[in-house]
């Protein structure tokens, strides 16, 4: 037999025998899971819960008056960052409700939106809390590359107060 | 081909067994004391369907703390390299798919630590690539130096 046909009987042999180890230790952890006291089921009985935190996201953002024209300008995507409830029961005419949550990040659709509606200043308000859902979408979406974003210091009390 | 002839091979080849072996030994401990931990670290991957999750996590560390004995003591040094060079191929696809969905966790490598300690990054692919390395370079170069397999074969 060729020096070729012997290395490849080798190789062969290699791999087989690996996979038979493999099979062996794999059997040895399922039989002593099995015996354990705090061994785990094999299959989960409910689902296993994972938290994966989101990257942050963040990007430099302006501090907004409540009082400066460039709220009400026709040149200002306008951002409400509080919840629906709180948007429908009052809200600034022509804002944009996106609410701001914590884990899930802002969706790409809603970024793409608000790029191709072409308008120079993108103003977020929120609940004017500590910390403020309006500064906090503001940074994401400053984050995700949209330029020229602010936020309204104070958010929508502040904004309510002004009205 | 003179590289492939070279003496130093028996020591390198030696030293890297022994790291290797070191490597996945000390990866396996924890995953074998602690399976819910590392059940919980393998679903974080969101690669494999929740029902195979726990298997795996049962099954992968006895097959790396025997691929890591069967480098430590030198029996069977190729298929247990062999072994390694598989695993680390698998950590490497896990990883990558891991970072392009963007998920900002813990490696689970060796100890369930949280993602301030062990976060998976471009570094952790670069270690893993380099250790599969290692395992490629003792599965074609190692000579079986202070082994059970030569032992064995000196007998014959």
């Amino acid at each position: 037999m060729s020096s070729e046909g012997l290395a490849s009987r080798d190789a062969k042999k290699i791999v087989f025998e690996a996979f038979l180890f493999a099979v062996g230790f794999s059997a040895l952890g399922v039989v002593v899971n099995l015996v354990r006291s705090d061994g785990i089921p094999l299959v989960p009985r409910a689902p296993i819960e994972i938290f994966v935190p989101c990257k942050e996201v963040s990007g430099e953002v302006k501090v907004l008056d409540p009082s400066d024209s460039l709220v009400f300008s026709e040149e200002t995507f306008l951002i409400d960052a509080r919840e629906k409830e709180a948007y429908e029961e009052w809200h600034i005419s022509g804002a944009k409700n996106i609410p701001f949550d914590y884990l899930e990040g802002v969706d790409d659709a809603e970024v793409r939106e608000i790029v191709r509606s072409s308008k120079k200043f993108v103003v977020v308000y929120g609940d004017g809390q500590d910390p403020d859902s309006g500064e906090q979408l503001a940074k994401e979406l400053a984050g995700k590359g949209i330029r020229n974003v602010h936020f309204v210091k104070g958010g929508a009390k502040a904004l309510r107060f002004r009205q | 081909m003179k590289f492939f002839e070279w003496k130093g091979h028996r020591f390198i080849g030696f030293v890297v067994r022994l790291y290797l072996a070191y490597i996945f030994i000390y990866a396996s401990i924890h995953k074998i004391i602690h399976p819910d931990s590392f059940a919980v670290d393998v679903a974080t991957y969101q690669i494999l369907p929740q029902s195979l999750v726990n298997i795996f996590a049962v099954t992968l560390p006895y097959v790396e703390i025997g691929a890591g004995l069967m480098l430590l003591v030198g029996f069977k040094i190729r298929q247990g390299a062999l072994l390694v060079c598989l695993m680390m191929v698998m950590f490497l696809m896990a990883l990558v798919i891991a970072l392009a969905k963007g998920l900002n966790m813990s490696c689970g490598c060796f100890a369930s630590q949280g993602v301030e300690e062990d976060p998976i990054s471009f570094l952790t692919v670069l270690r893993d690539l380099a250790w599969l390395l290692l395992g490629v370079y003792v599965l074609i170069f190692d000579e079986s130096f202070l082994s059970i397999d030569a032992l064995l074969r000196r007998r014959r």
